[in-house]
Parts: structure tokens; sequence; C-alpha cells
């Protein structure tokens, strides 16, 4: 089959599903919407490397309703798969196929609806990596919201109201910026081909409406990506969702708001130098402080899921900073590490998933030594947090060295470390969880016990290979397919060789050392003397308590600063 | 004052003026050229035979757009639905909930005879709205909440017992799920005879006929189905909740 002819089946045969299921759901077997699910999002992947392998030879098109342009005005909407869009839809595939692997049965309650909004969901992630057309992005944004609302609310309790009630409403407001930026740029130039767009705009540059479009699409897509100061919600949903759709929240969703951003960037605003210069400055620094605000907030918490949500924004924001760097090395780093993070990450969310049905809690200190039971879970979970903390093995270390030279090139030498150390902070974390809950360390805890926390618990239905085996080909994955992945992502962004040599070499060595001694530190608090702990302690306690009470769980605070970093972008463009 | 208002009110420092400014660098209002509407609509109305303009771009030049757009229904529907089935602790009743020994008041002559009148006519309206989706406004979505009122003017009408009985929910769910896969299935004829996904290929008819736009009216009815079934379904889950007992009933 043509890649030509594949392409619209990407989004068509997981809505068909979708469709069939909810109208069938009542006369199929009880197994059979699971088996249909993982079937379809094997079917993803498939589709994603076949059609990776045609665009290898340049981009697919595909003009739906065979309204190919006649005459230089796009009227219909086309779908292309470049080779970054393409590795996208087989990671979304994959990802969702190891979560319903993972799900098998747990949702049996709810019938065949959350496989439904599942395969909707999954259907719309590979509408928003492939398409090339602005509104029809801002619809498969839109659906893919609408189905991650209800997800997240599924256990009902209320702080799973609270946390989907923050998500809907911030996110919706994203939703709302994007419309008013796809609304400017129609008014001006009647067009929404993103490939036209950019030819148009390149042609009207200075225009303060198309500035003021670029501000709120980045506004929209950073609020989807939870980047400073756009980021509350993210820690309130992803807490309370439960554990198989954070895996995918975090795997994949939150990262496409960088891709959507790497999207409009290469196309829409390609020849606007006022938007480039946003990008390469003020979003770096976004990119900075949520790599940081994330792992030091991911250091306080001793509510797992919480803390892998903050860890989330850490990693997502050196996600941002390697694509700010606005060179091809830059954007491949940015590929691979989207890649490698991901897969880690829903392993780790997998595993607090374990860790909720068969020891029956999501907290860290109650769960002292309790997932002895569950010991191979505890390899997996060691092994992923050294991975986040800078391991230099596998596709996070190939991704951070193309960074790394990326920014050397870009004359930032320095800009590696602050990002890492953001990393190593999540590293340190993970660890610490690790050694408490897998090997009964860190008897007198610290700042953590006074982070919030909750009851909480799953059924325990599946059993612990079933649940296991997902995380860790997800981990292995990450682990041994590094050089591949760097290449492809190398590939992708057109960013020539890999580099032989790296500008600090030894960046990755001092991250994952720092990550072990912030975990050690904190496991071994009782044993220290009190003179080497009370500075550390005076340090830190303000800088936690300062994020506790930023994070208040209340949306109207929530907004007010969705509104203050609209504010700056717009400052961002204003003085240029 | 609370410092989120402080926030909130230096953010707008910023953004009012910003908007102010935009406002005066827009193009004018009702501006001509409008070169994608014009092309658009000289497209539609020589190549398809569609008179309703909005019509032939949401179903033919823009179809993919509205197919999400059912689907971002059905998912706010199915998920509206979860939630509120989850929080009864129940999967999807077959029959009516009752609760013993609390009262139904019984329904006026008058409001069972006006809606013995109004519904078939307003069913028919609906279908009427839908059916003409690429001549005159209306459509799909129009139509299929139209024909949903119909629905609920046979609940107010004969109650809600007889209404279920009526209209079991997995046929709600049918209607809902087979719009859907009835847009994708279209689709996906296109593809089948080697044309483009949702490529029209249906001949476009005499303009002004019922038959006129090739599939325009097929998706209508798609959309029709999905957007009935699903404000139904809607429906029906709220009025279950209403059904739920309440403290101290059993």
């Amino acid at each position: 089959m043509s890649g030509e002819t594949l392409l619209p089946l990407a989004v068509a045969l997981p809505l068909l599903g979708a469709a069939l299921l909810l109208a069938l759901g009542h006369v199929i077997p009880k197994r059979a919407s699971d088996m249909v699910a993982l079937l379809l999002a094997l079917a993803l992947a498939g589709i994603g490397a076949w059609l990776a392998r045609e665009a290898a030879a340049g981009p697919v098109t595909h003009w739906f309703g065979g309204w190919v342009p006649q005459g230089g005005r796009p009227l219909g909407i086309a779908f292309t798969a470049d080779l970054a869009g393409a590795g996208m839809v087989c990671f979304i595939g994959l990802v969702f196929a190891a979560c319903f692997a993972f799900a098998w049965g747990y949702f049996e309650p709810a019938g065949a609806m959350f496989h439904v909004l599942m395969l909707v969901f999954m259907g719309a992630m590979a509408g928003f990596c492939l398409t090339a057309d602005l509104f029809n992005l801002f619809v498969w944004f839109e659906v893919m919201s609408v189905a991650a609302f209800a997800l997240t609310a599924y256990h009902l309790e209320s702080s799973a109201i609270e946390g989907a009630l923050n998500f809907t409403i911030t996110n919706s407001l994203a939703s709302f910026m994007m419309l008013g930026g796809i609304g400017l740029l129609y008014a001006r130039f009647g067009l929404l081909d993103m490939p036209a767009l950019g030819r148009a705009a390149a042609e009207a540059p200075g225009e303060m409406v198309v500035a003021a479009a670029c501000c709120l699409l980045l506004a929209a897509l950073l609020t989807k990506a939870a980047m400073v100061p756009f980021q509350f919600w993210l820690t309130d949903a992803h807490a309370v969702a439960p554990s198989p759709v954070s895996v995918v929240f975090s795997g994949v969703m939150v990262s496409l708001g960088i891709f959507g951003i790497a999207r409009l960037g290469g196309t829409v605003f390609a020849g606007v130098p006022a938007a480039q210069g946003v990008m390469h400055g003020l979003l770096l620094g976004l990119g900075l402080a949520s790599a940081l605000l994330g792992g030091v907030g991911c250091l306080q918490q001793r509510h797992l899921k919480r803390m892998l949500a903050f860890s989330t924004i850490s990693h997502t924001g050196i996600l941002l900073g390697a694509l700010a760097l606005v060179s091809a090395q830059g954007k491949a780093g940015m590929l691979a590490y989207l890649l490698g993070h991901g897969a880690v990450k829903a392993a780790l969310f997998m595993i607090a998933g374990i860790l909720l049905t068969r020891c029956g809690g999501i907290d860290e200190i109650q769960l002292r030594g309790r997932g002895r039971a569950v010991w191979p879970a505890g390899i997996v979970f060691g092994l992923a947090g050294l991975v986040l903390g800078g391991l230099p093995f596998g596709t996070l270390d190939e991704a951070t060295r193309l960074l790394d030279s990326a920014a050397a090139e870009q004359g930032l030498p320095w800009l590696a470390a602050p990002l890492l150390l953001g990393a190593a902070l999540t590293g340190g974390a993970v660890l610490r969880a690790g050694g408490r809950i897998f090997l009964g360390w860190g008897r007198v805890s610290g700042e953590e016990e006074r982070a919030p926390t909750e009851e909480e618990q799953e059924p325990r239905d599946r059993p612990l290979w079933l649940m296991l085996a997902p995380a860790a080909v997800l981990l292995a994955a990450a682990l041994g397919l590094g050089g591949p992945i760097a290449h492809f992502a190398l590939t992708a962004a057109g960013g020539g060789e890999m580099p032989a040599e790296t500008p600090n070499p030894w960046l990755p060595w001092a991250a994952i050392g720092l990550s072990l001694l912030i975990a050690g530190w904190d496991l071994g608090r009782a044993h220290l003397p009190r003179w080497l702990r009370a500075p550390v302690e005076a340090a830190s306690g303000p800088a936690f308590a300062l994020l506790d009470r930023l994070h208040t769980g209340r949306v109207g605070d929530y907004v007010a600063f969705m509104l203050a970093g609209l504010a700056v972008l717009t400052l961002g463009f204003m003085l240029g | 004052m609370r410092p989120r208002l402080l926030l909130a009110l230096a953010a707008a420092l910023v953004l009012v003026p910003a908007a102010l400014l935009l406002a005066f660098r827009m193009p004018e209002f009702g501006a001509h050229p409008l070169p994608y509407g014009d092309a658009a609509t000289a497209l539609m109305l020589h190549e398809r035979h569609v008179t309703n303009m909005v019509s032939g771009v949401n179903f033919d030049l823009r179809a993919i757009d509205t197919l999400g757009e059912e689907i971002m229904l059905l998912a706010a529907v199915g998920g509206a639905v979860m939630l509120l089935r989850g929080a009864r602790g129940e999967g999807g009743q077959r029959r009516a909930a009752a609760i013993p020994g609390r009262p139904i008041p019984r329904r006026s002559e008058a409001v069972v005879l006006l809606c013995r009148l109004l519904a078939p006519v307003t069913l028919l309206f609906g279908l009427y709205v839908v059916l003409h989706a690429q001549l005159t406004p209306g459509g799909g979505f129009q139509g299929g909440v139209i024909i949903a009122s119909a629905m609920l003017l046979v609940w107010l009408g004969e109650g809600y017992a007889a209404w279920r009985r009526m209209l079991p929910g997995p046929l709600l769910h049918a209607l809902e799920g087979g719009g859907a896969a009835l847009y994708a299935l279209a689709g996906l004829a296109g593809l089948a005879l080697g044309d483009a996904f949702l490529a029209n290929v249906l001949p476009p008819g005499e303009s002004g006929s019922l038959l006129s736009g090739g599939l325009i009216p097929l998706l209508n009815l798609g959309v029709a189905l999905a957007v009935a079934g699903g404000f139904a379904m809607l429906f029906l889950e709220f009025l279950e909740e209403t059904r739920a007992p309440e403290e101290g009933e059993e």
C-alpha cells in the first residue's frame, strides 16, 4: 500500500474503531474491547513505521477529498507525514499498545467506554502529528483535550474531580487562545494551510497581527506542554488520573505541546524573525525555568504520581530548551529526548500503578519496605530513576549529547548544565522513592513528609507480569535503542552526523552523581550530623515552602498565572 | 487585595493596550476580497451543485474537520456518561430506575395531548433540516438536536418509564456510534475506490434537488444519527441521576 493511501488511516482507523465499539459495546464479549484496542494501537504503530519508511525519500502528503490545490491557493486539508511526524505516530501507537496491555481488564466497570475514549484520544494525537492545516490542528488539539478531561476524573473522588476540573478550565482556555490565534491569521491571509501560511507570513513579517497570532498559539501550546507559568494544571491532573491514563498523559500528550511548537515554528512562523527571536530567547528561559522548578518540586513530593508529574514538567522543560536552540541539531536532540523520556516516564507510571494495585498505596513514606513483595518492579523503577537522573547510556544520553553540542554551536556552552541539574533533581527524587519503597531505607523522612498526600488504591485484578512486562519493554527500548533513535532524530531534523565529541563530556557523570548524592542524602538523613544537615535544610526549606504555596489547587490562581504568561509573551514580542 | 488579582491586573496592563493596538491593525470589518470564501463558493456551486455553502465547506472541502467535530461530541457525551454512571455505581441499567415510595405526579391530559401532537411534527422538522443540509441553512448537527428534542417530547408526554422502554440505552449508543461509523466508512469508500479519503464519490445531482451534493447528504445523516443519539443519551443519564436514592430512601 502506498504511503499516500495509508496516511488518512492513521486517524480513520482509531476513530472508526471507537465508533464501532460504542455502537456494539453491549453485544460484544467483555474482553473484546481490550483486544480491539490493543490491535488498533499496534496497527497505528505499524502505519507510523511504514510511513516513516516512505517519508525517508521525502514527505508523504494526502489531500482529503482529493482537493489538491489548483493554482496556488489550498482550499482543502492535507496530512503531511515527514520523518518526525511519522516517527511520532509510530511512538504513539507503541505507548498506547503498552498502555492497553498494562490496563488489561482494569476498566471493566466502565464497559467499552474507556476504550472508546482512549481510541479517540489516540486518533486525535495521530492527527495532531500529521496535519498540515492549522484549523485541523486545533480540531485534534480539542478532541485530545475532551477525551482527556473525562479520563482524568474516572475515579470520582473529590480530588479527582478537582484535578479534572482544573485541567478542563486551563486547557479550554488554551483552546480559546489557539482559536483566537488561528482567527487572526485567517482574517489577515485567508489561509489555513500551514506551508501556504508560512509563505504568506514571510512576506509580511513585521505585522502585528502575525506577532499576536504567534503569541496566542505559543501560549496555547505551552499550556498543553505545561511550561512555566502555564504548568499548574499538570500536577493536579496527573496525580489523580488512573495510572494507565497517566501513562499516556506523561508519555505522549504533554510533549505533543512541544512537538506542536516545533511544527509551527518550522512552517507558519519559519520566515518571521520576531517569532524566531522569541523562540530562541524567551522560550529558552521558560524551558530553563521549567526544568529547574519541576526538579525542585519533584524532590519535595511524597505522593508518587505527583512526584512523577513534577518530573514531567522538568523534562519537558529540557525539550523546550533543546527546541529553543533553533538549530537542526537542537531539534534532533529534542526529538530523541522526547521519545526516550516518553518511554521511561510511561514505564515509571506503570510501576506507580503496580504499587497502587499490589501494595495498596501511592505514598512513598507509607509504602516504605512494602515494595519488597514486588521486587522485579523495583529493578525497573530504579533503572528508570537512574535514566532520568542522567545515566550516561541509552536514548536520553544520546539526546543530551546532541543538546550539549547544539548549545555550544549556538554560543551557549553552559546551557546543558542547568537543564541537567533539573534532570538530576528528578532522578534523585525517584531514586530516593525507590530506595524507600523497594529496599525499606530512609526511616526518618525530610521535607517530603510535609507534602500533600492521599490514600489511594486500585483494584488488584491483573497478574503482576502483565503489568510489569510493558514497563520493562519500554524501558529496555529507551536504553537499548539509543543509537538508532538518535540516528533517526538526526535524519528527521536534517542535523547531519552524530557529533564525535561533546563540549562537556563530564556532564552526565556529574548529573548521575548528583542524583545518587541527593537520594543518598535524603535516605541517610538520620545518620548525618546536625551541622551538615542544617545549612542544606535552611536553603531547601523556603524553596519548597514557596512552591507549595504557589500550587494552591485553586483554578483562579492558575488562570492568573496563565494571563501573566501571556503578558510575558506579549512583552517578548513587543521588546523584540 | 488578593495576590492573584494583583497578578491578573499587572497582566492586563500589558494585554489590554496590546489588544486595543491590535484591533486597529486588523483588516476592516467585512472587507473584501475574501479569497477563500469566494473560491469555495464558486467551487461548491459549480462542481457539487450545492446551495448551502456552509455544508459545502464543512462536509466536502473540510470534511475531515467535521469528522473530528463529530468525534469530539461523541467523546464529550461518552465521558459524561462514564462519569455519571461511575458516580451511581452501575453499568448502564436497561430499565428505568424507580424508587419505591416516591410518588410520581400524574401528567395533565393537556400536556399529553400537546406532546403527542408535537413530537411527530418535531421529528419531521428535524428530518427536514437534516435532509436539506446541502440546500438550505441547517444540516446534521442542527437537525440531530431537533430530532433529540422530539425524543424529549415523548418523555414529557408518555412518562419516563415508557420513554425508556421505547428508547433503550443500547439503541441510543448504537445510533451514536453507528452515525460516527457511517461517516468514517463513507470516507473509506473514497479510499477503496482509489481516490482520497472522504472524496465525494457520488454524482453531484441537479442543483436544488434533495439528491444534490453527492456524499454530503449521507455524511449529514451520519452526523444527525450521532447527535440525536448522543443528546438523548446525555438526557437519559441526567434523568437517571434524579432517580438516584436520596438520603434515607432505599
